[in-house]
């Protein structure tokens, strides 16, 4: 129950993220078009939220199978070999969201210690480079449960989005036949 | 030593099935590590800078978001009953017509496998009623869909311009005639085949169907002109449009065409309504829609959609930026021209390889991925052999609609197949005199400068 309302909020977190980024940048054009002065702090805002945006996003599409990779290779292997190169693909995928990791704490606590804040807005710029860390370490959570499903047999690789197999709802949800009812060709 | 290392781990981890982003990330990470005194601390701010220091990639998700909305089956529809009014009655003009529509659908939506599966779900079987051979119909259809990416607002581009600062405003412009010429191609390429063939033609429906399919398509249309008036006409930078793109398009699918939304198959005005009763209903239900819509599933469906392809994108290119950074820093690209032009390889060899290079990627990987890997590489030889940034941007990308139609991973391959049901095989074989076509093209574009660069250079 708590899951499927923390999975919930974090979907409409991830929405909301981006569609404040859109109303950002088209209220500072009205701003700028139309009362003649812009928002001075718009363009800062709006980047960092797709800085948030984005590396909130990135472990809720491990989870979802969004990211794209190349598979021709992999799905030639046996289930098994799938399995085991899977499994040391993730370890990789680990060790690169640890790098970054220990990355982002030198850079933060560095910050820290200066206490600089951003440009146009008065925040702390460690605070507003937090979602760096927390990213990463969403990403650890969720390449380690995908590592646990893929040792339990339940997953055999990273399930990568298709653009192709996406695009086939398009298709599926129009019945030739109904077009002919219209009249039309 | 540094070229290996970085380029090794890269298509190791690709091919072992990691995500591009990671193989990108953890190549330039690793490199950076082993090879240069930069620390952990600046590569991992340098990967915050890239998804948040650029106010041109913005643009990416406010322009996926917009055709998130507009590409829906009654969008298509409307698309393809202009088109059928506008061009069926000339012999094989079923086919033009599908073509047409293809562009229309492609400029709107940004993306070719979405057009064939919108676009030719319900044209080719339609063609085949008609009587046209059904190879013949998802052949046209198949390759009228790589337009997408050339035609703006084209979200390829952008990655394009992401990967080396050349103007988005400048590569917009100059995918204009190119996919206007590459359609006019396609269409007299069907004229004169239907006219051997003898394919059939339709009646004219009369102007009066033809301004009310116009109308009823204009809607999504108005986004194209909308996006180009407000960038050429100095309103807005190329990130502004897109955004003002996106509500415009969430307006338009909830409002205005009512496919998705709160509104859905409510009329704007129901049958016996009169007029007067339907404009007092309007007053209140719009408002309410709008406000309706953040809550609504379908909505709400889209815009997870949109923010998920956004998302991945974003974040892949971030982590190209971070291998593009070893790259430069490496000087990799200047060892590599410098090479080149010591050899004294002229422009034209030069883009028959990068051509032949980016076909053979474009098997096996998406088009995104291709430019962020290959365009920081391209770029700096291209430059030095005097070859026009805006011009090998254009090149690419016609590359990479080629890459479309080419297995193992031509998206519009799997798509058409599933649409008519055929194998792969039978779609290549529909596929291959249209894609002879479209290497002509590819020739035409790589080695006429002008026909990319004339618009662009005209408004500059």
């Amino acid at each position: 129950m708590i899951v499927r309302w923390l999975n919930k909020l974090e979907e409409t977190v991830f929405c909301l993220l981006l569609v404040a980024i859109v109303f950002l940048v088209c209220v500072e054009v009205f701003y700028r078009f139309v009362l003649a002065e812009g928002i001075s702090w718009a363009q800062e805002g709006s980047l960092y939220l797709a800085g948030w945006f984005v590396l909130f996003g990135v472990s809720w599409g491990v989870k979802h199978g969004v990211h794209i990779g190349v598979d021709v290779l992999v799905k030639k292997l046996p289930k098994r070999g799938q399995r085991i190169v899977t499994l040391i693909a993730l370890a990789v995928c680990l060790a690169y969201c640890a790098l970054i990791l220990v990355g982002s704490y030198e850079y933060l606590s560095l910050t820290y210690m200066i206490g600089i804040e951003l440009q146009d807005i008065p925040i702390p710029k460690w605070q507003a480079t937090l979602i760096l860390p927390i990213g990463m370490a969403l990403l650890v959570l969720r390449f380690a449960e995908l590592g646990w499903r893929v040792i339990k047999g339940e997953a055999d690789s990273f399930g990568f989005s298709d653009e192709g197999q996406e695009s086939m709802h398009l298709a599926e949800q129009r019945n030739p036949e109904d077009y002919d009812k219209e009249g039309r060709p | 030593m540094t070229i290996a290392t970085l380029f090794i781990l890269l298509f190791l981890g690709i091919f072992l099935g990691m995500p591009i982003a990671f193989a990108l990330g953890f190549s330039s990470v690793t490199t950076v590590l082993l090879f240069s005194d930069d620390s952990l601390g600046s590569i991992a701010i340098k990967l915050f800078e890239a998804v948040s220091g650029q106010y041109t990639l913005l643009a990416i998700p406010f322009f996926i978001l917009s055709s998130a909305f507009l590409s829906t089956g009654g969008v298509a529809r409307r698309l393809i009953n202009f088109a059928t009014d506008s061009v069926g009655h000339v012999k094989g003009g079923l086919a033009m017509a599908s073509v047409m529509a293809c562009m229309l659908f492609a400029a709107v939506s940004g993306s070719s496998p979405a057009t064939v599966a919108a676009i030719g779900s319900i044209t080719i079987a339609g063609m085949v009623r008609q009587g046209y051979p059904q190879s013949y119909a998802a052949g046209a259809i198949a390759n009228a869909g790589t337009l997408g990416i050339l035609i703006p607002p084209s979200i390829v581009m952008l990655v394009y311009s992401a990967a080396t600062e050349v103007s988005a405003a400048k590569m917009f412009m100059a995918g204009l005639v190119p996919g206007l010429l590459m359609g006019g191609i396609l269409m007299i390429a069907i004229y004169i085949s239907a006219r051997i063939m003898k394919l059939p033609a339709q009646p004219f429906p009369g102007f009066g169907q033809l301004f009310r399919s116009g109308g009823k398509a204009l809607a999504g249309l108005l986004l194209i002109l909308l996006v180009l008036g407000t960038i050429y006409g100095g309103v807005a930078s190329p990130t502004e449009a897109a955004a003002i793109a996106a509500i415009y398009a969430w307006l338009v699918a909830v409002v205005g065409y009512r496919d998705m939304g709160p509104l859905k198959d409510d009329p704007w005005k129901r049958p016996g309504e009169s007029l007067g009763s339907a404009l007092a209903r309007s007053l209140w239900q719009v408002p309410l829609a709008i406000v309706g819509s953040f809550t609504n599933r379908e909505v709400r469906g889209v815009v997870l959609d949109g923010a998920k392809v956004s998302m991945m994108l974003l974040f892949i290119i971030a982590n190209a930026m971070l291998f593009a950074h070893v790259l430069t820093t490496e000087r990799i690209p200047h060892a590599i021209a410098e090479a080149i032009v010591s050899w004294g390889l002229p422009a034209w060899g030069f883009l028959i390889i990068m051509n032949l290079l980016l076909l053979a990627a474009g098997n096996f990987m998406e088009p995104s991925a291709i430019l962020l890997i290959m365009a920081p590489i391209l770029f700096p030889i291209a430059t030095q052999l005097g070859i026009d940034p805006i011009h090998l941007g254009i090149i690419m990308v016609v590359n990479m609609e080629i890459g479309m139609l080419t297995p193992p991973v031509g998206l519009n391959l799997f798509v058409t197949a599933g649409i008519t049901g055929r194998s792969i095989g039978w779609v290549i074989k529909a596929c291959l005199p249209w894609l002879g076509l479209l290497l002509g093209f590819l020739i035409l574009i790589t080695y006429v400068p002008a026909i990319s660069l004339w618009l662009p250079n005209l408004l500059s």
